[in-house]
């Protein structure tokens, strides 16, 4: 998959991480949005029988973004790892934020609300799982 | 509510607790705010309605359609957990602010979207399963309907007589039935059967054979998947039972043996 060129012009930084390091750590501050560039990035969550992996990552997707679109400054929600050697792209939040703040309150209550929506249904995968044996 | 245009855009709803407000596979894209009351969102897996989130005042319903485009049809039900008040959206005044939106932000939209497709997917998997084992549990692992376990195809060639459960007692279709385990069956019909009478996954048909001399089985099942059959002109249903009896399922025996 190819990164889309309006992706590109907000790259502001680009970051090399070895395989298993950590890229995002849950509970963490933080509002730094990441493109995945090259490789492969793990998001887990830690649970009481350890880190459940929640998705796999790759080229072209973001890690980060649902803190950005909450409207609240929340610790991050899950972590992201990467899965061999990975290279993401910092995107420019400054830019992005004012971005976010110019849309009408009702669509970002829309796009917050499907966030909301994203972290309830990992909490809830996450519940099942600690739930089964 | 005042609102941009002419036509009011916005309109506020009220539904008594039990009300669907949203159908799953429906095609609709209005937004739904909720400002009074519970909604829960419900999917169906394979037969069996779970329930994956409580929504309150605040929340919005139906966003994932509306984000997904027109050609999606509603991932999951929407019910009126008590009596509510709601404010729909028409998606109109939304379209045009969601298209005139950065790029970017829409692919970082889109990508979240898509994971919460999938850890939903992933959910409703993990509910359906809970669900099974507890009424394994409740009933006795003795009992064949409820085990867990994927089941062992029985392979038969046996003829079976079939409508759907909402015609009249007198239609008979013709069919084979392929296979049966404990959990359901293949069954291969003329294509002209499905001319007259709907046959797409979803549909429930009562069935009915004969395994042992003398010894006429009936059963309920509901198309899960649709293919050709191996010989032209016929199709093949893959079919999860929907309900037999206990005698029926005696009278089964070995065939829903796992």
């Amino acid at each position: 998959m190819t990164i889309n060129p309006q992706v590109y012009s907000i790259v502001v930084s680009e970051e090399s991480f070895p395989d298993k390091s950590v890229i995002i750590k849950e509970g963490s501050g933080g509002d730094w949005i990441y493109v995945i560039l090259e490789g492969r990035v793990k998001i887990k969550k830690q649970t009481s029988k350890g880190m459940l992996t929640i998705e796999t990552l790759t080229e072209g997707d973001f890690i980060g973004e649902t803190e950005l679109l909450k409207q609240s400054n929340v610790p991050r929600f899950t972590s992201a790892i990467a899965d061999g050697p990975v290279l993401v792209g910092t995107l420019d939040t400054e830019q992005l934020k004012r971005d976010w703040e110019a849309q009408p309150l009702r669509l970002k209550k829309l796009i917050s609300s499907l966030m909301q929506n994203l972290e309830d249904a990992i909490k809830n995968f996450v519940d099942l799982a600690e739930a089964s044996k | 509510m005042k609102t941009e245009g002419k036509i009011s855009p916005v309109a506020r709803l009220k539904y008594a607790n039990g009300d669907l407000i949203i159908k799953e596979g429906d095609f609709g894209l209005s937004i739904y705010e909720i400002i009074s009351g519970k909604v829960g969102i419900f999917v169906d897996s394979s037969g069996t309605e779970i329930q994956v989130a409580t929504l309150g005042p605040g929340m919005i319903i139906g966003e994932m359609s509306f984000l997904a485009g027109t050609s999606s049809p509603r991932s999951a039900s929407a019910r009126a957990l008590e009596n509510c008040t709601l404010e729909a959206w028409h998606p109109n005044m939304l379209t045009t602010a969601y298209k005139q939106m950065p790029t970017i932000l829409r692919l970082i939209t889109g990508n979240s979207l898509k994971s919460l497709v999938r850890v939903n997917e992933m959910v409703s998997g993990f509910s359906l399963k809970k669900i099974r084992a507890e009424a394994e549990h409740v009933q006795g692992s003795s009992d064949p309907w409820a085990s867990k376990r994927k089941f062992y195809r029985k392979e038969i060639d046996k003829e079976c007589v079939y409508r759907p459960v909402n015609s009249p007692k007198n239609l008979k279709l013709f069919g084979r039935i392929n296979d049966i385990s404990r959990g359901g069956l293949q069954m291969v019909a003329k294509t002209s059967n499905s001319l007259d009478y709907s046959h797409v996954p979803g549909d429930e048909f009562f069935i009915s054979a004969q395994f042992k001399e003398r010894q006429k089985v009936n059963m309920t099942a509901k198309i899960i998947k649709l293919q050709k059959g191996e010989k032209s002109g016929t199709i093949s249903m893959g079919m999860t039972f929907t309900h037999m009896t206990h005698e029926d399922q005696k009278r089964l025996g070995f065939f829903l043996m796992p």
